[in-house]
Protein backbone atom coordinates (compact mmCIF):
# COMPACT_ATOMS: atom_id res chain seq x y z
CA UNK A 1 0.00 0.00 0.00
CA UNK A 2 2.56 2.65 1.31
CA UNK A 3 6.42 2.39 0.83
CA UNK A 4 7.10 2.24 4.18
CA UNK A 5 11.00 0.96 5.23
CA UNK A 6 10.44 -1.25 7.54
CA UNK A 7 9.19 -4.73 6.35
CA UNK A 8 6.04 -5.90 7.72
CA UNK A 9 6.07 -8.00 10.53
CA UNK A 10 5.14 -11.23 9.90
CA UNK A 11 3.61 -12.78 13.18
CA UNK A 12 3.60 -16.52 13.59
CA UNK A 13 0.07 -18.13 13.16
CA UNK A 14 -1.71 -18.32 16.88
CA UNK A 15 -2.28 -21.96 18.12
CA UNK A 16 -5.76 -21.82 18.10
CA UNK A 17 -7.63 -25.09 18.53
CA UNK A 18 -11.22 -24.39 17.44
CA UNK A 19 -12.46 -27.60 17.60
CA UNK A 20 -11.28 -28.10 21.47
CA UNK A 21 -12.58 -24.71 22.23
CA UNK A 22 -16.48 -25.62 20.44
CA UNK A 23 -16.11 -28.76 22.36
CA UNK A 24 -15.62 -27.15 25.88
CA UNK A 25 -18.08 -24.64 25.29
CA UNK A 26 -20.70 -26.75 24.36
CA UNK A 27 -20.22 -28.46 27.10
CA UNK A 28 -20.48 -26.18 29.42
CA UNK A 29 -23.67 -24.41 28.04
CA UNK A 30 -25.29 -28.11 27.86
CA UNK A 31 -23.97 -28.82 31.76
CA UNK A 32 -25.78 -25.16 32.47
CA UNK A 33 -28.78 -25.72 30.52
CA UNK A 34 -29.15 -29.74 32.16
CA UNK A 35 -29.22 -27.46 35.54
CA UNK A 36 -31.93 -25.30 35.03
CA UNK A 37 -34.72 -28.23 33.67
CA UNK A 38 -36.78 -28.94 36.61
CA UNK A 39 -38.16 -31.79 35.35
CA UNK A 40 -34.87 -33.60 36.22
CA UNK A 41 -33.98 -31.86 39.52
CA UNK A 42 -32.77 -28.63 38.19
CA UNK A 43 -33.30 -25.31 39.85
CA UNK A 44 -36.62 -22.89 38.17
CA UNK A 45 -35.18 -19.87 37.38
CA UNK A 46 -38.44 -18.22 38.63
CA UNK A 47 -37.20 -14.20 39.18
CA UNK A 48 -40.70 -13.11 40.01
CA UNK A 49 -40.79 -14.72 42.99
CA UNK A 50 -37.69 -14.06 44.05
CA UNK A 51 -38.24 -10.31 43.98
CA UNK A 52 -41.63 -10.81 45.39
CA UNK A 53 -39.75 -12.65 48.58
CA UNK A 54 -37.47 -9.90 48.42
CA UNK A 55 -39.72 -7.06 49.26
CA UNK A 56 -41.54 -8.85 51.81
CA UNK A 57 -37.97 -10.21 53.67
CA UNK A 58 -36.35 -6.44 53.12
CA UNK A 59 -36.88 -4.91 56.49
CA UNK A 60 -35.60 -8.27 58.12
CA UNK A 61 -32.70 -7.60 56.08
CA UNK A 62 -32.45 -3.66 57.42
CA UNK A 63 -33.47 -4.94 61.05
CA UNK A 64 -30.01 -7.05 60.55
CA UNK A 65 -27.85 -3.58 60.62
CA UNK A 66 -29.27 -2.58 63.34
CA UNK A 67 -28.06 -4.53 66.25
CA UNK A 68 -29.39 -4.73 69.49
CA UNK A 69 -26.68 -5.00 72.16
CA UNK A 70 -28.26 -5.87 75.17
CA UNK A 71 -28.43 -9.58 73.38
CA UNK A 72 -24.63 -9.50 74.14
CA UNK A 73 -24.38 -10.89 77.37
CA UNK A 74 -26.69 -13.79 76.31
CA UNK A 75 -23.96 -14.73 73.44
CA UNK A 76 -20.89 -15.13 76.02
CA UNK A 77 -21.74 -18.70 77.28
CA UNK A 78 -22.52 -20.31 73.73
CA UNK A 79 -19.57 -18.41 72.20
CA UNK A 80 -17.52 -20.30 74.87
CA UNK A 81 -18.83 -23.33 74.28
CA UNK A 82 -18.14 -23.05 70.76
CA UNK A 83 -14.28 -22.04 70.97
CA UNK A 84 -14.29 -25.23 73.87
CA UNK A 85 -15.80 -27.54 71.41
CA UNK A 86 -13.58 -26.55 68.11
CA UNK A 87 -10.46 -26.78 70.32
CA UNK A 88 -11.43 -29.92 71.43
CA UNK A 89 -12.13 -31.11 68.32
CA UNK A 90 -8.77 -30.19 66.96
CA UNK A 91 -6.56 -31.22 69.53
CA UNK A 92 -8.71 -34.75 69.12
CA UNK A 93 -7.95 -34.76 65.47
CA UNK A 94 -3.99 -33.90 66.02
CA UNK A 95 -3.88 -36.80 68.05
CA UNK A 96 -5.40 -39.08 65.43
CA UNK A 97 -3.86 -37.36 62.57
CA UNK A 98 -0.29 -38.12 63.23
CA UNK A 99 -0.24 -41.99 62.81
CA UNK A 100 -2.90 -41.92 60.13
CA UNK A 101 -0.87 -39.62 58.08
CA UNK A 102 2.39 -41.50 58.14
CA UNK A 103 0.07 -44.60 57.17
CA UNK A 104 -1.24 -42.13 54.32
CA UNK A 105 2.23 -41.26 52.76
CA UNK A 106 4.19 -43.11 50.41
CA UNK A 107 7.97 -42.20 51.83
CA UNK A 108 6.24 -43.31 55.17
CA UNK A 109 4.17 -46.50 54.27
CA UNK A 110 5.83 -48.59 51.53
CA UNK A 111 2.78 -50.85 51.78
CA UNK A 112 0.53 -50.07 48.98
CA UNK A 113 -2.82 -51.89 50.62
CA UNK A 114 -2.97 -50.55 53.62
CA UNK A 115 -1.83 -46.47 52.10
CA UNK A 116 -4.79 -47.11 49.92
CA UNK A 117 -7.22 -48.02 52.93
CA UNK A 118 -6.24 -45.23 54.69
CA UNK A 119 -6.11 -43.05 51.92
CA UNK A 120 -9.69 -44.17 50.71
CA UNK A 121 -11.45 -43.78 54.00
CA UNK A 122 -9.77 -40.04 54.27
CA UNK A 123 -11.26 -38.93 51.09
CA UNK A 124 -14.71 -40.83 52.04
CA UNK A 125 -14.76 -38.66 55.04
CA UNK A 126 -14.06 -35.89 52.95
CA UNK A 127 -16.31 -35.99 51.11
CA UNK A 128 -19.09 -35.66 53.46
CA UNK A 129 -20.21 -31.88 54.46
CA UNK A 130 -19.32 -31.11 57.56
CA UNK A 131 -23.09 -29.94 58.71
CA UNK A 132 -24.57 -33.40 57.33
CA UNK A 133 -21.87 -34.97 59.60
CA UNK A 134 -23.90 -32.97 62.67
CA UNK A 135 -27.32 -33.55 61.46
CA UNK A 136 -26.62 -37.30 61.51
CA UNK A 137 -24.59 -37.54 64.68
CA UNK A 138 -27.53 -35.34 66.11
CA UNK A 139 -29.66 -37.87 65.39
CA UNK A 140 -27.42 -40.70 66.65
CA UNK A 141 -26.21 -39.12 70.27
CA UNK A 142 -28.84 -36.90 70.73
CA UNK A 143 -28.82 -32.99 70.59
CA UNK A 144 -25.33 -31.29 72.81
CA UNK A 145 -21.78 -30.91 72.01
CA UNK A 146 -20.87 -33.86 71.76
CA UNK A 147 -22.00 -34.67 68.36
CA UNK A 148 -20.70 -31.42 67.52
CA UNK A 149 -17.24 -32.29 68.49
CA UNK A 150 -17.43 -35.86 66.35
CA UNK A 151 -18.11 -33.60 63.45
CA UNK A 152 -15.08 -31.47 64.35
CA UNK A 153 -12.77 -34.34 64.92
CA UNK A 154 -13.68 -36.15 61.38
CA UNK A 155 -13.84 -32.85 59.31
CA UNK A 156 -9.90 -32.24 60.69
CA UNK A 157 -8.23 -35.56 60.65
CA UNK A 158 -9.58 -35.05 56.84
CA UNK A 159 -8.13 -31.85 56.34
CA UNK A 160 -4.90 -32.67 57.80
CA UNK A 161 -4.08 -36.06 56.83
CA UNK A 162 -4.77 -35.44 53.29
CA UNK A 163 -3.01 -32.13 53.07
CA UNK A 164 0.18 -33.33 55.54
CA UNK A 165 0.80 -36.75 53.72
CA UNK A 166 0.54 -34.91 50.53
CA UNK A 167 2.95 -32.51 51.67
CA UNK A 168 5.32 -35.56 52.75
CA UNK A 169 4.69 -37.10 49.66
CA UNK A 170 5.89 -34.20 46.95
CA UNK A 171 8.93 -33.41 49.47
CA UNK A 172 12.42 -34.84 49.10
CA UNK A 173 13.26 -37.93 51.28
CA UNK A 174 16.91 -38.15 51.04
CA UNK A 175 17.04 -38.31 54.39
CA UNK A 176 14.88 -41.71 55.05
CA UNK A 177 16.95 -43.17 52.73
CA UNK A 178 20.08 -42.76 55.15
CA UNK A 179 17.56 -44.26 58.10
CA UNK A 180 17.39 -46.60 55.90
CA UNK A 181 20.68 -47.69 54.99
CA UNK A 182 21.65 -47.70 58.25
CA UNK A 183 19.18 -50.69 58.84
CA UNK A 184 16.22 -49.11 60.87
CA UNK A 185 12.73 -50.32 60.62
CA UNK A 186 10.42 -48.30 59.12
CA UNK A 187 8.95 -47.52 61.67
CA UNK A 188 12.32 -46.23 63.46
CA UNK A 189 12.83 -44.51 60.37
CA UNK A 190 9.24 -42.83 60.32
CA UNK A 191 9.81 -41.71 63.92
CA UNK A 192 13.80 -40.75 63.58
CA UNK A 193 13.18 -39.08 60.46
CA UNK A 194 10.31 -38.59 58.96
CA UNK A 195 8.44 -37.25 61.63
CA UNK A 196 10.93 -34.56 62.98
CA UNK A 197 10.79 -33.39 59.11
CA UNK A 198 7.23 -33.72 59.08
CA UNK A 199 6.55 -31.31 62.40
CA UNK A 200 6.20 -27.93 60.90
CA UNK A 201 3.83 -29.14 58.36
CA UNK A 202 1.55 -30.67 60.87
CA UNK A 203 1.46 -27.66 63.32
CA UNK A 204 0.65 -25.49 60.77
CA UNK A 205 -2.32 -27.78 60.17
CA UNK A 206 -3.30 -28.18 63.17
CA UNK A 207 -4.03 -24.70 63.57
CA UNK A 208 -5.26 -24.37 59.97
CA UNK A 209 -8.04 -26.75 61.24
CA UNK A 210 -8.52 -25.01 64.60
CA UNK A 211 -9.12 -21.55 62.41
CA UNK A 212 -11.84 -23.71 60.63
CA UNK A 213 -13.10 -25.03 63.45
CA UNK A 214 -14.12 -21.92 64.83
CA UNK A 215 -15.59 -20.89 62.09
CA UNK A 216 -17.99 -24.55 61.90
CA UNK A 217 -18.89 -24.81 65.37
CA UNK A 218 -20.35 -21.54 64.69
CA UNK A 219 -22.88 -23.09 62.59
CA UNK A 220 -23.20 -26.57 63.96
CA UNK A 221 -25.68 -25.42 66.75
CA UNK A 222 -28.49 -24.84 63.81
CA UNK A 223 -28.97 -28.45 63.52
CA UNK A 224 -28.71 -28.91 67.13
CA UNK A 225 -24.45 -29.59 67.82
CA UNK A 226 -23.95 -27.31 70.44
CA UNK A 227 -22.61 -23.85 70.60
CA UNK A 228 -23.94 -20.66 69.20
CA UNK A 229 -25.09 -21.77 66.30
CA UNK A 230 -28.54 -22.86 68.79
CA UNK A 231 -28.44 -19.51 69.56
CA UNK A 232 -28.37 -18.41 65.98
CA UNK A 233 -31.04 -20.96 65.05
CA UNK A 234 -33.48 -19.52 67.86
CA UNK A 235 -33.18 -15.73 67.14
CA UNK A 236 -33.70 -16.26 63.91
CA UNK A 237 -36.75 -18.11 64.37
CA UNK A 238 -37.79 -15.35 66.25
CA UNK A 239 -37.60 -13.08 63.56
CA UNK A 240 -34.98 -11.47 66.15
CA UNK A 241 -32.82 -10.39 63.58
CA UNK A 242 -31.36 -7.45 65.78
CA UNK A 243 -30.11 -9.82 67.91
CA UNK A 244 -28.73 -12.65 64.85
CA UNK A 245 -26.83 -9.32 64.37
CA UNK A 246 -25.11 -9.51 67.55
CA UNK A 247 -24.24 -12.91 67.26
CA UNK A 248 -22.99 -12.42 63.84
CA UNK A 249 -20.34 -9.24 64.93
CA UNK A 250 -19.40 -11.60 67.34
CA UNK A 251 -18.30 -14.52 65.41
CA UNK A 252 -16.98 -12.08 63.28
CA UNK A 253 -14.47 -10.83 66.28
CA UNK A 254 -13.69 -14.07 67.33
CA UNK A 255 -12.93 -15.41 63.63
CA UNK A 256 -10.49 -12.39 62.75
CA UNK A 257 -8.75 -12.98 66.18
CA UNK A 258 -8.55 -16.38 65.82
CA UNK A 259 -6.97 -15.71 62.40
CA UNK A 260 -4.59 -13.45 63.78
CA UNK A 261 -3.71 -15.37 66.37
CA UNK A 262 -3.01 -18.30 64.13
CA UNK A 263 -1.27 -16.56 61.19
CA UNK A 264 0.84 -14.91 63.31
CA UNK A 265 2.15 -18.75 65.10
CA UNK A 266 2.19 -19.83 61.68
CA UNK A 267 4.94 -17.40 60.55
CA UNK A 268 6.81 -18.17 63.47
CA UNK A 269 6.39 -21.82 62.60
CA UNK A 270 8.02 -21.16 59.10
CA UNK B 1 31.18 -52.33 74.61
CA UNK B 2 34.58 -53.97 74.09
CA UNK B 3 33.39 -54.42 69.82
CA UNK B 4 35.91 -52.49 67.15
CA UNK B 5 32.37 -50.65 66.91
CA UNK B 6 31.05 -48.00 69.30
CA UNK B 7 27.45 -47.50 70.30
CA UNK B 8 26.53 -44.09 68.28
CA UNK B 9 25.00 -41.74 70.32
CA UNK B 10 23.41 -38.65 68.92
CA UNK B 11 23.81 -35.16 69.61
CA UNK B 12 22.52 -34.24 73.03
CA UNK B 13 18.96 -32.25 72.45
CA UNK B 14 18.87 -28.93 73.26
CA UNK B 15 17.21 -27.68 76.29
CA UNK B 16 13.90 -25.91 75.39
CA UNK B 17 12.46 -24.54 78.43
CA UNK B 18 9.98 -22.41 77.01
CA UNK B 19 8.88 -24.86 74.70
CA UNK B 20 8.04 -26.91 77.27
CA UNK B 21 5.95 -23.70 79.44
CA UNK B 22 3.97 -23.55 76.37
CA UNK B 23 3.03 -26.91 75.89
CA UNK B 24 2.31 -27.25 79.41
CA UNK B 25 -0.10 -24.10 79.26
CA UNK B 26 -1.48 -25.34 76.06
CA UNK B 27 -2.13 -28.48 77.53
CA UNK B 28 -3.60 -27.06 80.67
CA UNK B 29 -6.16 -24.88 77.88
CA UNK B 30 -7.58 -28.13 76.51
CA UNK B 31 -7.82 -29.80 79.99
CA UNK B 32 -9.70 -27.20 81.04
CA UNK B 33 -11.89 -27.04 77.48
CA UNK B 34 -12.22 -30.59 77.64
CA UNK B 35 -13.72 -30.65 81.08
CA UNK B 36 -15.98 -27.40 80.18
CA UNK B 37 -17.55 -28.80 77.62
CA UNK B 38 -20.97 -30.67 78.87
CA UNK B 39 -20.39 -34.14 77.87
CA UNK B 40 -20.22 -36.96 80.01
CA UNK B 41 -17.33 -38.22 78.53
CA UNK B 42 -18.17 -42.15 79.53
CA UNK B 43 -20.43 -41.61 77.00
CA UNK B 44 -17.53 -42.21 74.57
CA UNK B 45 -16.53 -45.38 75.88
CA UNK B 46 -19.90 -46.36 73.96
CA UNK B 47 -19.36 -44.56 71.02
CA UNK B 48 -18.25 -47.08 68.92
CA UNK B 49 -20.70 -49.51 69.43
CA UNK B 50 -23.13 -47.31 68.96
CA UNK B 51 -21.71 -46.01 65.55
CA UNK B 52 -21.28 -49.34 64.78
CA UNK B 53 -25.22 -50.09 65.53
CA UNK B 54 -26.41 -47.19 63.76
CA UNK B 55 -23.56 -48.23 61.04
CA UNK B 56 -25.50 -51.41 59.98
CA UNK B 57 -28.57 -50.23 60.25
CA UNK B 58 -27.68 -47.42 57.55
CA UNK B 59 -25.42 -49.67 55.44
CA UNK B 60 -26.55 -53.22 55.68
CA UNK B 61 -29.54 -53.11 53.75
CA UNK B 62 -29.46 -49.34 52.23
CA UNK B 63 -33.15 -48.19 50.86
CA UNK B 64 -32.59 -48.39 46.82
CA UNK B 65 -36.09 -48.14 46.38
CA UNK B 66 -35.87 -44.06 46.78
CA UNK B 67 -32.70 -44.03 44.70
CA UNK B 68 -34.54 -42.08 41.72
CA UNK B 69 -35.70 -39.18 43.96
CA UNK B 70 -32.10 -39.22 45.94
CA UNK B 71 -30.88 -38.42 42.53
CA UNK B 72 -32.92 -36.26 41.58
CA UNK B 73 -32.53 -34.18 44.75
CA UNK B 74 -28.78 -34.96 44.03
CA UNK B 75 -28.96 -33.27 40.71
CA UNK B 76 -30.59 -30.48 42.02
CA UNK B 77 -27.93 -29.49 45.14
CA UNK B 78 -25.14 -29.71 42.09
CA UNK B 79 -27.32 -27.65 40.18
CA UNK B 80 -27.45 -25.31 42.69
CA UNK B 81 -23.73 -25.51 43.42
CA UNK B 82 -23.23 -24.75 39.75
CA UNK B 83 -25.87 -22.02 39.40
CA UNK B 84 -24.06 -20.59 42.44
CA UNK B 85 -20.60 -20.97 41.08
CA UNK B 86 -21.26 -19.15 38.07
CA UNK B 87 -22.95 -16.36 39.59
CA UNK B 88 -19.85 -16.46 42.19
CA UNK B 89 -17.19 -16.22 39.61
CA UNK B 90 -19.13 -14.05 37.28
CA UNK B 91 -19.57 -11.60 40.40
CA UNK B 92 -16.10 -11.79 41.53
CA UNK B 93 -14.03 -11.30 38.62
CA UNK B 94 -14.70 -7.74 37.58
CA UNK B 95 -14.76 -6.80 41.78
CA UNK B 96 -11.84 -8.85 42.53
CA UNK B 97 -9.84 -7.27 39.32
CA UNK B 98 -11.24 -3.81 40.74
CA UNK B 99 -9.79 -4.81 44.03
CA UNK B 100 -5.99 -6.01 42.20
CA UNK B 101 -3.62 -3.46 43.27
CA UNK B 102 -2.60 -1.50 40.13
CA UNK B 103 -5.82 -1.38 39.09
CA UNK B 104 -8.74 0.24 40.72
CA UNK B 105 -8.34 3.47 42.54
CA UNK B 106 -7.34 3.33 46.50
CA UNK B 107 -11.16 4.48 47.46
CA UNK B 108 -12.52 1.61 45.25
CA UNK B 109 -9.94 -0.99 46.38
CA UNK B 110 -9.61 -0.76 50.23
CA UNK B 111 -13.49 -0.76 50.79
CA UNK B 112 -14.15 -3.44 48.61
CA UNK B 113 -11.10 -5.72 50.16
CA UNK B 114 -12.74 -4.46 53.72
CA UNK B 115 -16.31 -6.08 52.33
CA UNK B 116 -14.33 -9.37 50.62
CA UNK B 117 -12.85 -9.64 54.12
CA UNK B 118 -15.90 -9.60 56.15
CA UNK B 119 -17.85 -12.11 53.71
CA UNK B 120 -15.03 -14.18 54.14
CA UNK B 121 -15.16 -14.15 58.05
CA UNK B 122 -19.04 -14.76 58.47
CA UNK B 123 -19.77 -18.60 57.86
CA UNK B 124 -20.56 -18.90 54.30
CA UNK B 125 -23.60 -21.02 55.81
CA UNK B 126 -25.07 -18.32 58.30
CA UNK B 127 -24.82 -15.65 55.20
CA UNK B 128 -26.79 -18.31 53.07
CA UNK B 129 -29.07 -18.55 56.08
CA UNK B 130 -29.99 -14.89 56.60
CA UNK B 131 -30.31 -14.25 52.40
CA UNK B 132 -32.81 -17.49 52.15
CA UNK B 133 -34.85 -16.29 55.13
CA UNK B 134 -35.80 -12.60 52.69
CA UNK B 135 -35.26 -14.41 49.71
CA UNK B 136 -37.22 -17.49 50.51
CA UNK B 137 -36.20 -20.70 50.40
CA UNK B 138 -35.69 -22.46 46.96
CA UNK B 139 -33.20 -23.76 45.08
CA UNK B 140 -32.89 -20.47 43.27
CA UNK B 141 -32.50 -18.46 46.07
CA UNK B 142 -30.08 -21.34 47.65
CA UNK B 143 -27.83 -20.72 44.10
CA UNK B 144 -28.09 -16.68 45.01
CA UNK B 145 -26.77 -17.50 48.40
CA UNK B 146 -23.85 -19.61 47.89
CA UNK B 147 -23.01 -17.16 44.46
CA UNK B 148 -23.03 -14.36 46.94
CA UNK B 149 -21.70 -16.00 50.34
CA UNK B 150 -18.54 -17.23 48.03
CA UNK B 151 -17.86 -13.50 46.89
CA UNK B 152 -15.60 -12.93 49.72
CA UNK B 153 -13.18 -15.88 49.02
CA UNK B 154 -13.50 -15.90 44.70
CA UNK B 155 -12.52 -12.07 44.95
CA UNK B 156 -9.25 -12.76 46.80
CA UNK B 157 -8.25 -15.48 45.13
CA UNK B 158 -8.92 -13.29 41.93
CA UNK B 159 -6.95 -9.82 43.44
CA UNK B 160 -3.75 -12.00 44.37
CA UNK B 161 -3.77 -13.76 41.09
CA UNK B 162 -3.75 -10.82 39.19
CA UNK B 163 -1.32 -8.82 41.51
CA UNK B 164 1.11 -12.23 41.71
CA UNK B 165 0.88 -12.01 37.47
CA UNK B 166 4.14 -10.68 36.27
CA UNK B 167 4.09 -7.13 35.25
CA UNK B 168 6.67 -7.60 32.64
CA UNK B 169 3.59 -8.26 29.61
CA UNK B 170 1.57 -5.44 30.97
CA UNK B 171 4.86 -2.79 30.92
CA UNK B 172 5.43 -4.11 27.31
CA UNK B 173 1.58 -3.95 26.22
CA UNK B 174 1.70 0.01 27.97
CA UNK B 175 4.65 0.81 26.39
CA UNK B 176 3.23 0.13 22.58
CA UNK B 177 0.91 2.11 23.61
CA UNK B 178 -1.93 0.17 24.79
CA UNK B 179 -4.79 1.35 26.98
CA UNK B 180 -5.87 0.34 30.32
CA UNK B 181 -8.50 -1.62 28.72
CA UNK B 182 -6.03 -3.26 26.37
CA UNK B 183 -3.50 -4.04 29.28
CA UNK B 184 -6.27 -5.97 30.83
CA UNK B 185 -6.84 -7.86 27.81
CA UNK B 186 -3.43 -8.40 25.86
CA UNK B 187 -1.32 -8.75 29.43
CA UNK B 188 -3.13 -9.75 32.45
CA UNK B 189 -6.04 -11.73 30.43
CA UNK B 190 -3.62 -14.58 29.05
CA UNK B 191 -1.74 -14.85 32.44
CA UNK B 192 -4.30 -14.92 34.77
CA UNK B 193 -7.24 -16.37 33.07
CA UNK B 194 -6.22 -20.40 33.45
CA UNK B 195 -5.93 -19.70 37.85
CA UNK B 196 -9.10 -17.95 37.26
CA UNK B 197 -10.75 -20.94 35.38
CA UNK B 198 -9.29 -23.20 38.08
CA UNK B 199 -10.57 -21.38 40.89
CA UNK B 200 -13.89 -21.36 39.87
CA UNK B 201 -13.68 -25.35 39.46
CA UNK B 202 -12.48 -25.21 42.43
CA UNK B 203 -15.50 -23.18 43.57
CA UNK B 204 -17.98 -25.28 42.00
CA UNK B 205 -16.26 -27.84 44.58
CA UNK B 206 -16.91 -26.34 47.42
CA UNK B 207 -20.55 -25.25 46.93
CA UNK B 208 -21.34 -29.09 46.29
CA UNK B 209 -20.66 -29.30 49.96
CA UNK B 210 -22.04 -25.91 50.69
CA UNK B 211 -25.27 -26.73 48.75
CA UNK B 212 -25.85 -30.10 50.72
CA UNK B 213 -25.34 -27.96 54.03
CA UNK B 214 -28.06 -25.24 52.73
CA UNK B 215 -30.38 -28.15 51.95
CA UNK B 216 -30.28 -29.46 55.63
CA UNK B 217 -31.84 -25.46 56.45
CA UNK B 218 -34.55 -26.21 53.76
CA UNK B 219 -33.34 -24.43 50.54
CA UNK B 220 -33.91 -28.25 48.54
CA UNK B 221 -31.86 -30.82 47.12
CA UNK B 222 -29.96 -33.48 48.92
CA UNK B 223 -29.87 -31.69 51.90
CA UNK B 224 -33.56 -31.39 52.60
CA UNK B 225 -33.96 -35.17 51.95
CA UNK B 226 -31.27 -35.99 54.11
CA UNK B 227 -32.56 -33.85 56.87
CA UNK B 228 -36.56 -35.32 56.64
CA UNK B 229 -35.42 -38.71 56.77
CA UNK B 230 -32.91 -38.32 59.71
CA UNK B 231 -35.92 -36.32 61.61
CA UNK B 232 -38.18 -40.12 60.65
CA UNK B 233 -35.35 -41.87 62.25
CA UNK B 234 -35.17 -43.93 58.47
CA UNK B 235 -31.88 -45.31 58.78
CA UNK B 236 -31.73 -47.32 55.37
CA UNK B 237 -32.62 -44.24 53.41
CA UNK B 238 -29.86 -42.29 55.52
CA UNK B 239 -27.48 -44.45 54.84
CA UNK B 240 -28.39 -44.93 50.97
CA UNK B 241 -28.51 -41.31 50.59
CA UNK B 242 -25.12 -41.02 52.22
CA UNK B 243 -23.43 -43.27 49.81
CA UNK B 244 -25.24 -41.16 47.03
CA UNK B 245 -23.38 -38.12 48.28
CA UNK B 246 -20.20 -39.51 48.64
CA UNK B 247 -20.12 -41.47 45.32
CA UNK B 248 -21.47 -37.41 44.02
CA UNK B 249 -18.83 -35.89 45.73
CA UNK B 250 -15.88 -38.02 44.85
CA UNK B 251 -16.47 -38.33 41.14
CA UNK B 252 -17.29 -34.65 41.36
CA UNK B 253 -14.24 -33.82 42.85
CA UNK B 254 -12.15 -36.50 40.42
CA UNK B 255 -13.41 -35.21 36.93
CA UNK B 256 -13.45 -31.16 38.78
CA UNK B 257 -9.53 -31.56 40.10
CA UNK B 258 -8.38 -33.46 36.64
CA UNK B 259 -10.01 -30.79 34.59
CA UNK B 260 -8.13 -28.37 36.43
CA UNK B 261 -5.13 -30.29 36.23
CA UNK B 262 -5.57 -30.09 32.57
CA UNK B 263 -5.46 -26.43 32.08
CA UNK B 264 -2.81 -25.82 34.85
CA UNK B 265 -0.51 -28.07 33.47
CA UNK B 266 -1.58 -28.25 29.65
CA UNK B 267 -2.24 -31.20 27.73
CA UNK B 268 -0.50 -34.19 28.54
CA UNK B 269 1.02 -35.02 25.16
CA UNK B 270 4.97 -35.19 24.51
CA UNK B 271 6.19 -31.76 24.09
CA UNK B 272 8.72 -32.19 21.65
CA UNK B 273 6.25 -34.19 19.55
CA UNK B 274 3.74 -30.54 19.24
CA UNK B 275 6.70 -28.40 18.56
CA UNK B 276 7.72 -31.21 15.66
CA UNK B 277 4.38 -31.22 14.54
CA UNK B 278 3.37 -27.20 14.68
CA UNK B 279 6.88 -26.72 13.14
CA UNK B 280 5.90 -28.76 9.67
CA UNK B 281 2.88 -26.63 9.33
CA UNK B 282 4.88 -23.64 8.17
Amino acid sequence: MSATTTPELTLPPKPRNIRQRVLVATGFLLFTIATCIPAIGGITLDIAALIRNWNNGAGLLLQLFTPDFTFLPRTIGPMIETLQMALVGAVGAAIVSVPLTLWAATPTNPNSITRQAVRTVINVIRAIPDLVYATVLVAMLGVGALPGVLTLFLFNVGVVVKLVSEAIDSADHAYMEAGRAAGGSQLQINRVTALPQAWPLFANQWLYALELNVRISAILGIVGAGGIGRLIDERRAFFAYDDVSVIILQILVVVVLIEFVSHALRRRLT
Amino acid sequence: MSGPVGVLHPPVRRRRTAATVWAVVVGGVVVAATAGLQIDWRELGQLPAELLRFGTLMFTDPDWERLPRALFEMWRSISMAWIGAILCVVLSIPLGILAARGVGPRWVRLPLRGIFAVIRAVPEVIIALLLLTVTGLTPLTGALALGIAGIGTQAKWVYETIESAEEGTSEAVRAAGGTTAEVARWALWPAVAPALMSFALYRFEINIRTSAVLGLVGAGGVGSMLANYTNFRAWDTVGMLLIVVIVATMIIDAISGAIRRRIMQGPAVNPGRRLVARGGKH
